[in-house]
This record gives C-alpha cells, structure tokens and sequence, in this order.
C-alpha cells in the first residue's frame, strides 16, 4: 500500500467508512510506515479537537437585523416602484396634454390634411424630409460633439442627483412616520 | 463565546413548526420568516464566522444568507432538506466572499504568501487546555484551507453532514467531498509542530 492511499483510508476510518478487511490492511501499513503512524496521530488528535469545540453563539439581536433589514428593503422597493409610477403617470398625463396639441398643430400646418389627402406622393416626400432632417442632424451631432458629451454627464449627474434627492426623501419620510 | 453547539429552540411566539413557517414565509409572512431566523441564527452564524473568521463579517454574511433566503424562497423545493437549502446559501455566500477577499489582497501583496507553521501556538495539552485556546488554535489551522475545503470541513464536524449532505449543500461531487475531507485533514496535520498529542 502507497501512503497516499493510506492517508485516503485514515480519513475515511475516521468517518467510520473503513471496513475491518481495510482497517486491518491500514494497520499493517502503519505498522511498518513511520511517518503514517504520526499522520494517522496527527489526524487522529485534530479529529477530536474538532469534535470537541461547540459551536458559536449567534448575536441574540440577529434575527431583529435579517427582519428588519427585510423591512427595509421591501420598503425601499416600494418606494422605487411608487416613484415609477409616478414618473409614468406624469409621462402619459403629459402625453395626453401634448398630443391634441401637436395634432392641432399638424393640422394647422396643413401637414395632417395632405397625409390623408396626398396619398403615397406625400408620405413619399415626407421619407426624403426625414432623410434630410436625419442627415442634418448627424452633421450637427459630428460639429458638437463635445459639448453634446459635456451636456450628457452633465444631465447624467443631475439625474443621479435627483435620484439621490428622492431616495433621502423617501428615507425622511420613513423616520418621520 | 461558543455555547451548547445545540440549534436554538425557536421562541414562544413561533408556536407551528418549520413546514408552517416556510409555507406562511412563501406567501410574504414576515413573522413566519422570523421564526426560521430565530431556528437557525446560531447554526448560520456559526458556520459563516468558522468560514469567515471574523464576527462582524460572519454576522453580516449570516444576515444576507437570511436575506437571500427570504428573498428565493419561491425557488425552495420543499422535498429538500430546509437546512441544507440554507447552508448551501450560506457557504457559497461565504466561499464568494473569501474568493473576493483574496483577489483583493493578492495584487497589494503581490505575492502567494506562505501557509504559516503554527509554531507559535504549539499543540500541546497546556496551550489548548481552554475552549477559547482551542477555539484559536482552530482558527488559525483553518486558515491555510481553500474556501470550499474549510466549508466541507465545518459542515463535516459542526453539523453532522454526510458526505452526501455536504455535497448536495456544496454542489459536489461524494468522491470530489472524500477528496477534499482527506485533502483538509491532510493540509491541518501538516500544520501541527512536532508531536501530536493526546486530548
């Protein structure tokens, strides 16, 4: 027998996983190995320290913690599904306002009328004005790119700090209540 | 300071047993849920601090296995053991958690630092003669382990686990758990200075 296949078997001895055909070829190795017989003492000695050390004591408020940190959170969620809500029921309010708008406008402007009148001339030729319109756009976008990036972090950290505002609100207002 | 070892009798307001608590837990019962963290904080906290080995981040693992608990709980098959759902998002919260801290150390140290021989707390009867020497001295071996050797080796000898039950909670393979147990015990014996002793 290896000794590496002896350590195998001591461990598996100390689970109580050897047979006594096994146990007793064990025992032969160990008989004649040296430095298995201090291994298996070893093993041996740092099983029963194992077996001898009780566990920890967990903090007698931890479940007061996992429960009330679950509070928390859920409230938290809430907040940011309340706050969603909001911020979409403002978006479709302020569609609502701005749609008759805009089709009055289009309507004034003719261009509402002569969709349904123009037929395929005029939705062709509304294609070439947005082509058009795409195109100036990307020009424009290619000469101020940089101050269009600077204007992007900028609203990017008002946002953030919106976002902030309204997570210490929600939170003041929890301690309030 | 390490206590009975025994699982914590829930209190008196948690009057059914665990299948009641994890049924009214699923449907968003708070209380219910509470019961199960009073039953299980001190096998939790006991297996997240021998992984850990520091109380205030084995507490704060031992609340966000809670929480992740409650948080899956839908995904909790009830013809599975409760506790072995547990400590399996337990130990790999923990195994997660000493990965990270080790990929946070290595590039400051910039090397592999050497397993430390326990010299200094030689295993002998007079030095491990308290639970709190033992307590040390235990902590110490267990450092040198791999993250998921030292869970197999806590769920091994705190919780009773059979290599089935230790595979089951470490997504293991029974041999790959034989090959880590004798790999643990293996990597702590070389750790003892000099002679063994006798307890």
């Amino acid at each position: 027998m290896r000794c590496e296949q002896a350590g195998k078997m001591m461990s598996a001895r100390l689970d109580g996983h050897l047979d006594q055909k096994e146990t007793s070829r064990l025992r032969e190795h160990m008989a004649s190995c040296g430095p298995c017989r201090v291994e298996w003492q070893k093993m041996e000695a740092l099983d029963q320290l194992f077996r001898s050390v009780p566990m920890w004591d967990a903090p007698p408020y931890l479940h007061i913690q996992v429960t009330s940190r679950i509070e928390r959170q859920e409230r938290a969620r809430r907040a940011i599904i309340g706050g969603m809500a909001l911020a979409i029921g403002v978006a479709t309010l302020g569609l609502l306002v701005l749609v008759p708008f805009a089709l009055g406008l289009l309507d004034n402007l003719g261009v509402g009328p002569a969709l349904v009148v123009g037929g395929l001339e005029t939705i062709t030729q509304l294609v070439l004005l947005f082509d058009v319109l795409s195109r100036t756009l990307l020009i424009l976008l290619d000469q101020f790119a940089v101050p269009l990036a600077l204007f992007g972090a900028v609203s990017l950290l008002m946002a953030l700090m919106l976002n902030g505002l309204w997570i210490v609100t929600i939170r003041k207002l929890r301690v309030v209540r | 300071m390490p206590d009975s070892g025994d699982i914590e009798v829930p209190r008196s307001n948690c009057v059914t047993g665990e299948e009641e608590w994890i049924e009214a837990a699923r449907k968003g019962d708070k209380a219910a849920f509470g019961c199960l963290v009073e039953a299980y904080q001190t096998p939790i906290y006991n297996l997240t601090y021998r992984m850990l080995h520091n109380q205030a981040e084995a507490e704060e693992a031992a609340q966000e296995a809670f929480i992740r608990a409650y948080r899956y709980l839908d995904s909790y098959d009830p013809g599975r053991p409760f506790s072995s759902w547990l400590f399996s998002i337990a130990s790999h919260y923990c195994i997660d958690r000493l990965r990270r801290r080790r990929i946070d150390w290595l590039p400051l140290k910039e090397e592999i630092a050497e397993p430390v021989r326990l010299a200094s707390v030689s295993p002998n009867p007079e030095t491990v003669a308290t639970d709190r020497d033992r307590e040390a001295w235990i902590q110490e071996l267990m450092k040198v382990l791999s993250p998921t050797d030292r869970a197999a080796l806590t769920l091994h000898y705190w919780y009773d686990c059979s290599y089935k039950e230790i595979a089951e909670v470490l997504d293991l393979t029974v041999s790959a758990v034989k090959s880590r147990l004798y790999r643990a015990r293996r990597s702590l014996a070389e750790q003892m200075e000099g002679e063994p002793y006798a307890l």
